[in-house]
């Protein structure tokens, strides 16, 4: 052997060789700088009524995506909305990792009591959808990016604490870890740098995986009017207008709907393919 | 077996509590109250003695116990919204539709799913494989209301073979039931497919191939039986979760269903059809989750003959 190859350089390699996540990769990647970018590719901004006496057109060469009902140009509308849906889903991910982290470590590590009462929050979660949670929360704040946020990482945090709690559970009887206490580490320490560490892997995956599901909720809520108020430019918010114009101008109501099936589509395939990658045993569940 | 039912109720008893007051107290917190709206402002005295009418000046345990109590003997109460009939009339008015729609999108997407993941798995690496696959991860992704909305507009709009919404017509039944199966459909398919690729790696498989049995009952009688335990469990709350998905379903089709309901609910106050419905929700997935796991164990020799799952 004359070199050792890290575990990194295999993850990578099993992740190259997925070709449905290389490119969902690809995809979200183009998404993601259109959205940062996005006062550079389009004409207007996204509340500009500048071709009022245009409105409803359809898609044009000047005009990729058409005319909405209100004379905005809707590409702007549809690229200035993947930055509301993205910046949703990631914070919202972030979130649910911050909350999932601490109690699924401190589940796995405890176990009894703490690992019961853990549980029992879980099954809370469980049993209440989390829409009908979300509109009701939604009615009481008014809807609005925070409570979107809030209410999406309410309801992800369970998936990344189970993961984090399985992974740390599998770890704690590790004589690295047996080691670590006879030297008298407290569990607290033991948690933060050996635990956590090796729990790296599920927590991206919970990450990622957690991005699609805040999105999803965004648009549903969006759809349903008690999302992100208007003229911010909300994609469920946009089928919901669409709809009503799907007969004459099927622009309204196509442009936004695909947007958010390839954005969420692309999201999971990737998160799909980085689990398969960076923890081959739990390829396909 | 008994003993583990009984910690199982004891919990279940202890969630649906929990949920009761943290649903109560979130619903009543909402700012504004049933006779707020502006098409008929009322003037306060008049405000008072409404409220005063519905119990809703009492302090707030006072209410929760009162409505609780009602809960306890199948009472929910009388909705806002309707007062001519009680929630569980408006129910048992509202819910068939939803019932039948999202029932047969359930019994139509399950079996097809099954077939759908069954010949992924015995085609692995094919296109059919691909396809299925590719399908079932849009089926599991994407929101159901861009599923019905993508059914609208290539068989309503484009083609015109059938008519975007209703209820009257039974050929206005065919989209909506084919959105409702969509998430069954591409749920089952994904977890056939893993789930008998897991059991084809299995060492008793090599051995049956080593008896010389042929592949067919290698795989109905041997493989399909142990694959299905995990598929089992996850049946019932998929069935209750059409309920929430009524909500987009119905809305996009036009249904006169349970789905306005929930929305409804929340935007006029109506506190009792509110609280019964996420109640009733609630305690259907509670149940669903304890049916399933007694029906796995029993399924399970492992569990049945009192061994470690």
């Amino acid at each position: 052997m004359s070199h050792e190859r890290s575990p990194l350089y295999f993850a990578l390699r099993r992740f190259a060789d997925n070709k449905a996540a290389v490119v969902s990769g690809i995809i979200l990647a183009v998404i993601i700088l259109m959205a940062v970018f996005a006062p550079l590719i389009t004409l207007t901004g996204y509340e500009d009524q500048d071709y009022l006496t245009e409105a409803l057109g359809f898609p044009s060469a000047a005009h990729w995506f058409g005319i909405d009902d209100l004379g905005r140009d809707f590409f702007a509308r549809i690229v200035y909305g993947a930055r509301v849906s993205l910046s949703i889903g990631f914070t919202a991910a972030f979130f649910s990792v911050v909350i999932g982290i601490p109690l699924g470590a401190i589940a796995g590590y405890y176990g009894g009591a703490a690992d019961w009462f853990v549980m029992r929050l879980i099954e809370l979660f469980s049993v209440v959808p989390p829409l009908l949670a979300a509109m009701l929360l939604g009615a009481l704040t008014n809807g609005g990016f925070v409570t979107i946020v809030v209410i999406a990482a309410l309801f992800g945090w369970v998936q990344v604490c189970l993961l984090v709690r399985a992974q740390v559970k599998a770890f704690r009887e590790k004589e690295f870890v047996r080691a670590a206490q006879a030297l008298g580490a407290n569990p607290g320490y033991i948690i933060r740098r050996h635990l956590i560490p090796n729990s790296v892997s599920p927590i991206i995956v919970g990450f990622v995986l957690a991005i699609p599901l805040a999105m999803m909720l965004e648009a549903s809520l969006s759809f349903l009017g008690i999302g992100v108020p208007p003229p911010v430019p909300s994609w469920g918010q946009m089928i919901n207008v669409g709809m009503n114009f799907m007969y004459f101008y099927w622009h309204l109501a196509v442009f936004p709907t695909a947007a958010l099936a390839i954005t969420v589509l692309a999201t999971t395939l990737f998160g799909d393919g980085l689990r398969d990658a960076l923890d081959p045993t739990l390829k396909g569940r | 077996m008994i003993r583990f039912i009984l910690g199982r109720l004891l919990s279940i008893a202890l969630t649906f509590t929990v949920v009761s007051v943290i649903v109560f107290l979130m619903m009543h917190s909402v700012p504004g109250g049933p006779f707020d709206g502006n098409d008929m402002p009322v003037s306060d005295a008049v405000k008072a003695k409404l409220n005063a009418s519905l119990g809703l000046d009492k302090p707030l345990y006072v209410q929760y116990f009162k409505y609780m109590w009602g809960v306890l003997h199948f009472d929910f109460g009388i909705p806002f919204q309707s007062p001519g009939e009680t929630v569980l009339e408006l129910l048992a008015r509202a819910w068939p539709p939803s019932l039948i729609l999202g029932g047969s999108g359930v019994l139509i997407g399950t079996p097809l799913g099954i077939l759908l993941g069954i010949a992924a798995a015995l085609n692995r690496n094919t296109w059919i494989d691909y396809v299925v696959s590719a399908l079932s991860t849009l089926g599991m992704t994407i929101p159901v209301f861009v599923i019905s909305m993508m059914l609208i507009m290539v068989f309503a709009v484009w083609l015109g073979w059938l008519p975007a919404s209703g209820w009257e017509k039974p050929n206005s039944w065919i989209l909506p039931i084919a959105a409702y199966a969509a998430i069954p459909m591409a749920t089952y398919a994904r977890y056939t497919r893993s789930s008998m690729l897991d059991q084809m790696n299995k060492p008793f498989v090599t051995v049956l191939r080593a008896k010389g049995l042929s592949e067919r009952r290698i795989i109905f009688q041997h493989v399909l039986r142990n694959a299905a335990l995990p598929m089992v469990t996850v049946f019932l709350p998929m069935f209750i979760g059409t309920a929430t998905g009524s909500i987009f379903v119905e809305a996009m089709f036009r249904v006169p269903g349970l789905g306005a309901y929930f929305v409804s609910s929340i935007n006029l106050r109506d506190y009792p059809l509110e609280m019964a419905l996420i109640l009733m929700i609630t305690m259907m997935f509670c149940v669903a989750y304890l049916i399933s796991d007694i029906v796995y164990a029993l399924l399970n020799p492992r569990i049945r003959f009192g061994g470690k799952p």
